[in-house]
């Protein structure tokens, strides 16, 4: 029965490739025949779907826990400086206050590398300088208001070109650029490349700084019971909070158990645990009582993460007919205060066929609020400049973008030299041009008459996304013939309760309603890996498919013990297990599990090796339409049309619902969302949701979606690959080409904003 | 949040006595959306807040051919926005309440208190001592001032945030102002201050005064309205510029007119000069560039914000033709 061995285990997650052993199930299931599926791919309703739309389920901000006590962090309000001294005596008088932390009195907690958990040395306006726990929250308030802080102003510079000069200010004593230097790749000879080109594009993109903002803020609820600590956290990775609050702590790990049921949203912002998480539970140690901390839009906005800008100077260079011979990328962008990537040139290397291909990427520090991984790390602002410079390098030649595109399709990784398992891209190209009308978009760009001038625009999507092992789930049969699935995996808002339910449901042929899924508790989940990445769903959906059809294998082999006939002459279908031939011996399946119940074990699986030699890869495209008004500069983005070889879908509905979700929040970065930050104080101005601008329903397209995969048993039992984050990356980018063919006046940095596209227009 | 005293007084003089006691040391509160997030925000930290919500008769609309509209300060923007009148008589009127914040806030907000909201200037809000909070520099004259202002500023650079401000002062209003020693009126084109006669305040309203009542005259029979609110996004958005426009048409000719401009001055603005060329204005497209080309000719954009008198001019010039239209 179950077969597993222990690899090394190698895929990519956020922004680099994770390598670490892992035990995969060796064992091999028939591919899924789509027709002959009942469940999964079916538009099943989502399993929270009540509990959120009545109210009633339980988010980490709404944990509440008896005697519990409320905390607040006291935040820098400088963009740089050190504190000299800081007296708390006047904040402890106050009645309700019940404990204060500083870098006087907090153990010196390494964090960030060269910084602390407590860092006298602040950094950015928003570096966490005091965190007390009092009553309730508005007397913590009152408590972070009369703590005196003496501080001494330095320098700062909160911009990744200024940083990057000899005399800037320095967040560190080695300088701004991380690593000293930038992250260079390279193949073929770009120089050689530009030689054969018979045309050449050079151009500078920029893209800005965006906030995560989910819904939800960061918070954590934590308790001590003795030595045990146990935190409700609203995180991306239950594990990975556990581990590094454990090891800051000196814990066993058996003693922190971190849950999380539902959660309003993380796009990448919660993939670690956070500073507040480990206070808190410093601070609830101290006063005995369970803390609960949450942020504040504002922090929100300051301190807990953003995508990196870049400047993006790219050169391409190809032949009359229509061939890329060299690509450059050379780009810097703003890590914010503490180590964190900021490069963007992957899908440079990856999208198309370039034999000569040279990246140069410099990630700075500056002084705000530090960047984190956010829904396709660097594809999102790489495909922007990219996508720009193929549309105009296809205009120069006189070729149509979209068959410039296909002449330069790939179906190997040129970077690491394998082929893909699958590629649909050259489908979904054509299912999505014909939807949008590729053939009637004003030519030339800016021809369209009128006032308000329409365009449509295109990008190309490569992501990773194909996930791999370590991914486990448990299964357990109970005595009414229910079934209970734990994995240590989480569901952002996604879906992951769902479709991890349908996959049990299909293949025990038990009905949706007795499947429970748990998710996010590091105590009595087999490990999973955190969400991001795009990787739920292509990691663990396999290892629950693999445990259930383990128990499919115990409920046959226990219906040939009831039934005194060997397991050979079993078949399980339709919701009935029977012998074959004449004289059938028959027992429903909900008749065998209950008889068995919880007398059998309960069973394990284990998401399967990748493929080796392969590289898994989901593609895309989106068309954008849209409306310009050349008297205002407004963008109407009026129609997307996606179209997306993401490999099996489980459910129609909850894939729509991440793909709406992508383009939305796509939109929100091309036309609205911008961090400001004030040159002259350094402080950041867009701190909450009126000028931090996210966009509303009225902004919304029309969404068309449109799936050209089945499935890839290449990868996994279930041939999936993740959307989160293709649903985003190319939403950008086609609206930006979309806005050029429209007005014909290229905007080159994000976001597309009114007052840009009439200085444009007046140009 | 600093302790307050909540009063709630039961008639007008009581609240006038109140809250006349120093600057800004008792604030108004009607609805709320706007003052309640103020002192949040620290923004305002009053030694006492006055609900005006308990005193009798500001909370009607009354019209009639006339006397015009009369409105009551309490009056919410989605309760007059569907008020026949307003529906019938008053399109710029109704098209600003409506384009006004989110439904929520409509649902919540009154017309008295948004007439009289604080600006959203994002150093005036945000953690910054400004000149309007007592500081000594108008961060935004060099700093991020793309929403600041193009017309009027100096020293400070706010916009005023109000869309029905603009309406009503194309609509010539007026407001009763009460306080313990009795009632005024004040044209709505007095009613704002700009920052050069008075950096801290918005409107001439003194500690103890309240907007009891905003008076919109009848309109002629032959007259059209509109009001244009351009933003960024679809909803829940401060104008970055708007117009409104009244315009009494006779056959092919504009007999007189007045248009109000949001988003550009530190008050609802208008253009005397604007308003006299619309007099005996024939309706032709190219007429209507023309007198659009001569709005905010006295502008002096900062670094950030020149594209306002490109948009205002092309708003103008589109609400012109659209009112002209039929």
């Amino acid at each position: 029965m179950a077969d597993s061995k222990i690899i090394k285990s190698k895929y990519f997650f956020e922004e680099d490739f994770t390598e670490e052993l892992a035990e995969v199930s060796a064992n091999k299931y028939a591919d899924w025949n789509k027709k002959e599926l009942k469940v999964v791919g079916k538009p099943v309703s989502r399993a929270d779907g009540y509990d959120k739309v009545s109210g009633s389920a339980v988010f980490t901000f709404d944990v509440i826990l008896p005697n519990m006590a409320h905390a607040k962090t006291l935040r820098c309000p400088h963009p740089h400086a050190k504190i000299k001294s800081i007296n708390t005596k006047k904040a402890e008088k106050i009645p309700g206050v019940l404990g204060i932390l500083t870098f006087e009195n907090a153990p010196k907690i390494s964090w960030y590398g060269k910084s602390f958990l407590f860092d006298p040395h602040l950094r950015y306006e928003g570096d966490e300088v005091a965190f007390v726990a009092a009553e309730n929250e508005r007397i913590a308030e009152q408590a972070l208001k009369v703590i005196e802080v003496d501080y001494e102003i330095l320098p700062f510079v909160t911009d990744a070109a200024e940083a990057m000069k000899k005399d800037a200010p320095k967040l560190y004593a080695n300088g701004n650029i991380r690593g000293g230097k930038p992250s260079i790749y390279e193949r073929g000879n770009i120089d050689r490349g530009f030689e054969e080109a018979s045309v050449v594009v050079e151009q500078t993109y920029k893209t800005q700084v965006e906030i995560h903002n989910p819904t939800e803020p960061h918070c954590s609820v934590v308790n001590w019971d003795g030595d045990y600590l146990t935190i409700w956290d609203s995180t991306q990775g239950v594990f990975s909070v556990r581990d590094r609050v454990a090891d800051v702590l000196k814990l066993p790990a058996s003693r922190v158990r971190v849950i999380k049921k539902y959660m309003g949203g993380g796009f990448g912002a919660k993939l670690e645990a956070g500073k507040y998480t480990v206070m808190a539970a410093l601070l609830a140690r101290k006063i005995g009582r369970p803390v609960r901390i949450a942020l504040d839009r504002k922090e929100m906005n300051l301190s807990v993460g953003n995508r990196p800008d870049s400047v993006q100077k790219l050169k391409g260079g190809a032949t009359k007919d229509g061939r890329l011979t060299a690509l450059y990328h050379y780009s810097y962008g703003a890590a914010g205060a503490h180590p964190a990537g900021a490069g963007c040139s992957w899908p440079l290397r990856t999208m198309y066929l370039c034999p000569n291909v040279k990246t140069e990427e410099y990630t700075v520090y500056i002084n705000a609020g530090r960047a984190r991984p956010f829904r396709a790390p660097g594809h999102v602002q790489g495909f922007f400049a990219l996508e720009a410079l193929i549309d105009e390098l296809a205009e120069k030649i006189g070729m149509d973008p979209l068959k410039f595109r296909i002449k330069n399709l790939t179906d190997r990784d040129q970077v690491f030299d394998a082929p893909y398992t699958s590629k649909l891209l050259l489908e979904a190209y054509r299912v999505a041009a014909e939807a949008i009308g590729w053939k009637n978009r004003p030519q030339p760009a800016g021809s369209d008459a009128g006032p308000v001038k329409r365009g449509i625009g295109m990008s190309s999507q490569i992501w990773w996304g194909g996930g791999g092992p370590p991914a486990y789930a448990t299964l357990k049969l109970n005595r009414d013939g229910s079934v209970r699935v734990i994995a240590g995996s989480q569901d952002l808002g996604t879906g992951t309760y769902t479709i991890l339910a349908q996959v049990a449901s299909e293949v025990l042929e038990i009905p949706m309603e007795k499947i429970e899924v748990l998710l996010g508790d590091t105590a009595v989940a087999p490990y999973c890996g955190s969400s991001g990445g795009s990787t739920t769903a292509p990691s663990v959906s396999p290892a629950v498919r693999d445990a259930a059809e383990q128990m499919k294998a115990k409920l046959l082999s226990g219906a040939a013990a009831h039934l005194n006939v060997s397991e050979a002459q079993l078949v399980y279908r339709n919701g009935v297990i029977q012998t074959k031939g004449k004289n059938k011996k028959r027992m429903t399946i909900r008749e065998i599990a209950r008889k068995m119940g919880e007398r059998v074990l309960v069973t394990t699986g284990k998401r399967e090796a990748n493929p080796n030699g392969y590289a898994i890869n989901s593609f895309g495209v989106q068309f954008a339409e849209v409306e310009v008004d050349t008297e205002t500069g407004k963008v109407n983005v009026k129609k997307i049309v996606a179209a997306y070889d993401i490999g099996r879908v489980l459910n129609p509905k909850t894939l729509e619902n991440q793909i709406h979700g992508g383009i939305i929040q796509g939109l929100g970065f091309a036309l609205f969302e911008e961090r400001i930050i004030d040159r002259n104080t350094g402080k950041v101005l867009t701190t909450n949701l009126h000028d931090y601008k996210l966009p509303t329903v009225k902004d919304t397209p029309q969404i068309d979606i449109r799936i050209v995969s089945k499935g890839d048993s290449k990868i996994s039992n279930t041939g999936v690959k993740g959307v989160g984050e293709p649903a985003m990356i190319p939403t950008p980018a086609a609206i930006g080409n979309a806005v050029y063919n429209a007005i014909g006046k290229r905007i080159k940095s994000l976001p597309i904003t009114p007052d840009k596209v009439l200085t444009a227009l007046q140009s | 949040m600093r302790y307050f005293d909540y009063i709630q007084p039961e008639n007008i003089k009581q609240a006038g006595e109140s809250a006349s006691h120093g600057w800004r040391k008792a604030l108004l509160y009607a609805g709320g959306t706007d003052l309640l997030g103020l002192i949040k925000n620290e923004v305002e930290s009053p030694a006492a807040l006055i609900n005006l919500k308990a005193i009798p008769g500001l909370n009607g609309i009354e019209y009639s051919e006339r006397e015009g509209l009369t409105i009551g300060a309490l009056v919410k923007l989605s309760q007059l926005s569907a008020h026949e009148a307003v529906r019938e008589r008053y399109s710029v009127l109704e098209q600003a309440l409506k384009e006004t914040a989110s439904p929520q806030l409509r649902n919540m907000g009154t017309i008295g208190g948004n007439l009289c909201q604080r600006p959203r200037c994002w150093y005036f809000r945000g953690d910054f001592h400004c000149l309007r909070k007592g500081g000594d520099i108008c961060y935004a004259v060099d700093g991020e001032n793309k929403y600041h202002c193009v017309v009027g500023g100096g020293p400070c650079f706010i916009v005023h945030p109000s869309d029905p401000a603009v309406a009503l002062l194309a609509l010539d209003a007026w407001v009763t102002i009460a306080s313990a020693k009795g009632t005024k009126r004040v044209a709505l084109k007095d009613f704002f201050v700009l920052p050069e006669d008075d950096i801290y305040r918005e409107n001439i309203l003194q500690p103890g005064e309240i907007v009891t009542h905003i008076h919109v005259p009848p309109l002629s029979e032959k007259t059209v309205s509109g009001y244009i609110k351009f933003r960024e996004r679809g909803a829940w958005d401060f104008a970055v510029v708007s117009v409104a426009a009244t315009l009494r048409i006779n056959g092919n000719t504009i007999i007189d007119g007045k248009a109000a401009f949001g988003g550009v001055a530190p008050k609802p603005w208008q253009e005397e000069k604007i308003n006299q060329r619309l007099k005996g204005l024939s309706v032709k497209t190219e007429n209507f560039e023309l007198l659009s080309a001569e709005v905010l000719k006295e502008a002096e954009p900062l670094n950030q914000n020149a594209f306002k008198l490109p948009l205002v001019r092309n708003l103008l010039k589109r609400l012109l033709v659209q009112l002209t239209a039929s």
